[in-house]
């Protein structure tokens, strides 16, 4: 077997592994763990130059508190969620329809929709900058959380949809084809058979999208401008500015806006199921 | 009234033409098997009856409708898959009544129906189950079971047993033959196995690349195969084939056999020409005792004791080799000589093209 599971590996192996990947873990989660420590540092610390040592006292509640008392925090993860929840239902929706479409019919051109579907992907968004701005400009929806929206689930429906079809494309198809042979419209075969073996898929790709979306910045700096629509990936940016000095607030905010994404992952966890097909063909 | 009625039907994929004008009736109630190698379209041309492949050119009726350009669903059809292709996430009850639900009947016709199917396969302990506890057997008749809630007036199979093991495919087997006799309903059956072809059908279709070969009740193509292709398909172990010489003489065919001999089979006054046939015997009509028409000497390369009969693989005197199906008791060992008596009666003849010129029936 390869590898060779360390518990069979020589002792000095085994003894170097035991050091070695404690070590390698906090190393590499050492941005993090900075993040997290100086969220909890007292600002006395910071102008004493305690950087990176032991929190002369524990000020997590004064922090998280001023966080949310002193900016519009609140405000922008709001409209975060007014972003990236609309997005993922968008996106995920659609993609389940084109990926339905793209995998169970055979029509004429159909890969190359297909592969028009997935070049999207190749393009580099930075490129489309001007012109989207311009656009949303001209449409009326610059400065909206709608504007935001819209974009994003043109631009997510892409990758989603090459998901979502690879997923259909691994069902069995003798499942759509005994449902017609039962009469069931071609509807209720999506509604009713495709739909539900097709939760695993969902959950991944609502959490991918959902933590694409909401840690973007880029798209949220292009086609935003007003605290009002701000998404909290910005917002922080702006908190920067407020307080120069201030880490500690803006290490507590960076904490607060990076848990969403991890909630959402503990939410769709049950829902990763293997093996949701298991007895439906000879298997 | 339910008969399937196929004109000139014909699949093409691109260039490639995997059904060729194919012609065939199935009469109302009548238990029909497709019987091929692989590859050969049965299983297409089942799909085709079914609406879920395209028919390129030809026409299609059921019940005297013409349902060539019909989709699946207004056929009247109910198929089994070889896959089962149950709902893995529906209940087994569900899966049964799933498409009675979902064409609009209301809740306690379809629960109704579900039991009295459910009762007639006895799934009644496994409703509740989902189709991932159940085991294969039990699959396939839970398939079983959602194609005849729908009481449809044909159903197709599409080799339903070949995922089932060996003792629980003869089980299956009668209780499929047992249910078409209680449901009389036309039953249209896609195997590869000549076996499960022979003990079910009233009418056997035996397929190649695309086309015919035969079609007619089991034992006409087991006694009267048309061809050297049915001859080989049908019956197990496969008929022998000798290549020998043919002169004809009056109402006589004078066959010389490897090793000298002579076998006279009777034209009936069929035109025959002299020249070079394929002679085919049956494993089964050659006998060790030194009778019938002719005989020939045989050595023998390997026998197999079964128990209830002996199989010997045995060469001639030119070199061909033959088997030879005797009596459980028979002694005979490898490099044993064997005198081998052939009835000229259990004879057929081929001709180069492999049409059976001769066909000698035992039945008769």
């Amino acid at each position: 077997m390869f590898p060779t599971p360390i518990q069979k590996s020589a002792r000095w192996a085994q003894i170097g592994y035991k050091l070695l990947l404690p070590m390698a873990l906090v190393l590499w989660l050492l941005p993090l763990i900075g993040v997290a420590v100086t969220s909890v540092r007292p600002a006395g610390d910071l102008a004493a130059g305690n950087y990176f040592g032991i929190p002369s006292s524990f000020a997590g509640v004064e922090n998280y508190t001023a966080v949310f008392q002193n900016s519009p925090i609140g405000w922008y993860i709001l409209n975060s969620f007014k972003v990236t929840i609309p997005t993922v239902i968008g996106a995920v929706a659609l993609s389940c329809l084109t990926g339905f479409a793209l995998a169970v019919y055979n029509f004429r051109a159909n890969l190359l929709l297909f592969f028009m579907f997935i070049a999207g992907n190749f393009i580099p968004f930075q490129i489309l900058m001007v012109p989207v701005r311009d656009m949303t400009l001209k449409a009326g929806m610059y400065d909206t959380t709608f504007g935001l929206v819209l974009f994003h689930v043109a631009f997510q429906t892409g990758f989603c949809t090459l998901f979502m079809r690879n997923f259909i494309k691994g069902l069995p198809f003798a499942l759509i084809e005994a449902a017609r042979v039962e009469g069931v419209s071609e509807w209720k075969i999506f509604t009713r058979i495709v739909l539900p073996l097709m939760r695993p898929a969902i959950a991944a790709l609502s959490v991918l999208v959902f933590t694409f979306i909401w840690n973007d910045y880029f798209w949220a700096t292009v086609l935003v401008q007003g605290q009002h629509a701000m998404p909290v990936t910005a917002g922080l940016y702006a908190l920067n500015g407020q307080w120069v000095a201030a880490w500690h607030l803006v290490s507590a905010g960076s904490i607060i806006a990076a848990l969403p994404p991890v909630l959402m992952f503990f939410l769709m966890q049950r829902h990763f199921i293997a093996g949701l097909t298991l007895g439906a063909t000879k298997g | 009234m339910a008969d399937v009625t196929l004109r000139g039907i014909r699949k093409q994929y691109g260039n490639v033409t995997v059904v060729k004008d194919l012609d065939l009736e199935v009469k109302d109630g009548e238990f029909c098997v497709f019987v091929g190698p692989s590859g050969c379209g049965k299983s297409t041309l089942l799909r085709m009856i079914a609406g879920l492949e395209e028919i390129t050119a030809g026409a299609l009726s059921i019940g005297g409708q013409d349902m060539t350009r019909v989709g699946p669903s207004e056929r009247g059809v109910a198929m089994v898959f070889q896959s089962y292709a149950l709902y893995p996430h529906m209940s087994v009850a569900e899966n049964i009544g799933f498409g009675l639900k979902m064409t609009g009947h209301p809740k306690a016709e379809v629960a109704a129906r579900t039991d009295k199917a459910a009762k007639m396969l006895q799934l009644e302990p496994l409703l509740k189950r989902k189709p991932g506890q159940l085991s294969g057997g039990q699959r396939q008749r839970v398939a079983i079971g959602r194609a005849i809630v729908r009481d449809p007036e044909v159903f197709l199979f599409d080799e339903p047993l070949s995922n089932l093991d060996a003792a629980l495919r003869v089980q299956m087997r009668a209780e499929l033959s047992g249910l078409h006799q209680e449901l009389k309903a036309t039953m249209i059956y896609v195997t590869h196995d000549q076996v499960e072809a022979m003990t079910m059908a009233d009418k056997i279709v035996v397929l190649s690349s695309g086309h015919i070969e035969q079609v007619g009740s089991p034992l006409e193509l087991y006694h009267r195969p048309a061809n050297l292709f049915v001859a080989g398909f049908i019956g197990s172990p496969k008929m022998n084939f000798l290549k020998v010489d043919v002169r004809v003489e009056g109402e006589a065919a004078l066959v010389t056999l490897p090793g000298g001999s002579r076998l006279s089979l009777p034209t009936e006054g069929k035109p025959i020409s002299d020249g070079e046939m394929t002679l085919g015997i049956r494993p089964e009509h050659t006998d060790l005792i030194t009778g019938g028409d002719a005989q020939v000497q045989a050595s023998v390369k390997l026998a197999e004791h079964l128990g209830s009969e002996t199989i010997f693989f045995v060469t001639l005197a030119d070199g061909s080799e033959i088997t030879v199906k005797a009596d459980g008791l028979a002694t005979q060992k490898a490099g044993d000589v064997l005198a081998l008596g052939l009835s000229a009666k259990a004879c057929h003849l081929f001709d180069t093209d492999g049409r059976a010129v001769i066909n000698g029936d035992l039945t008769r």
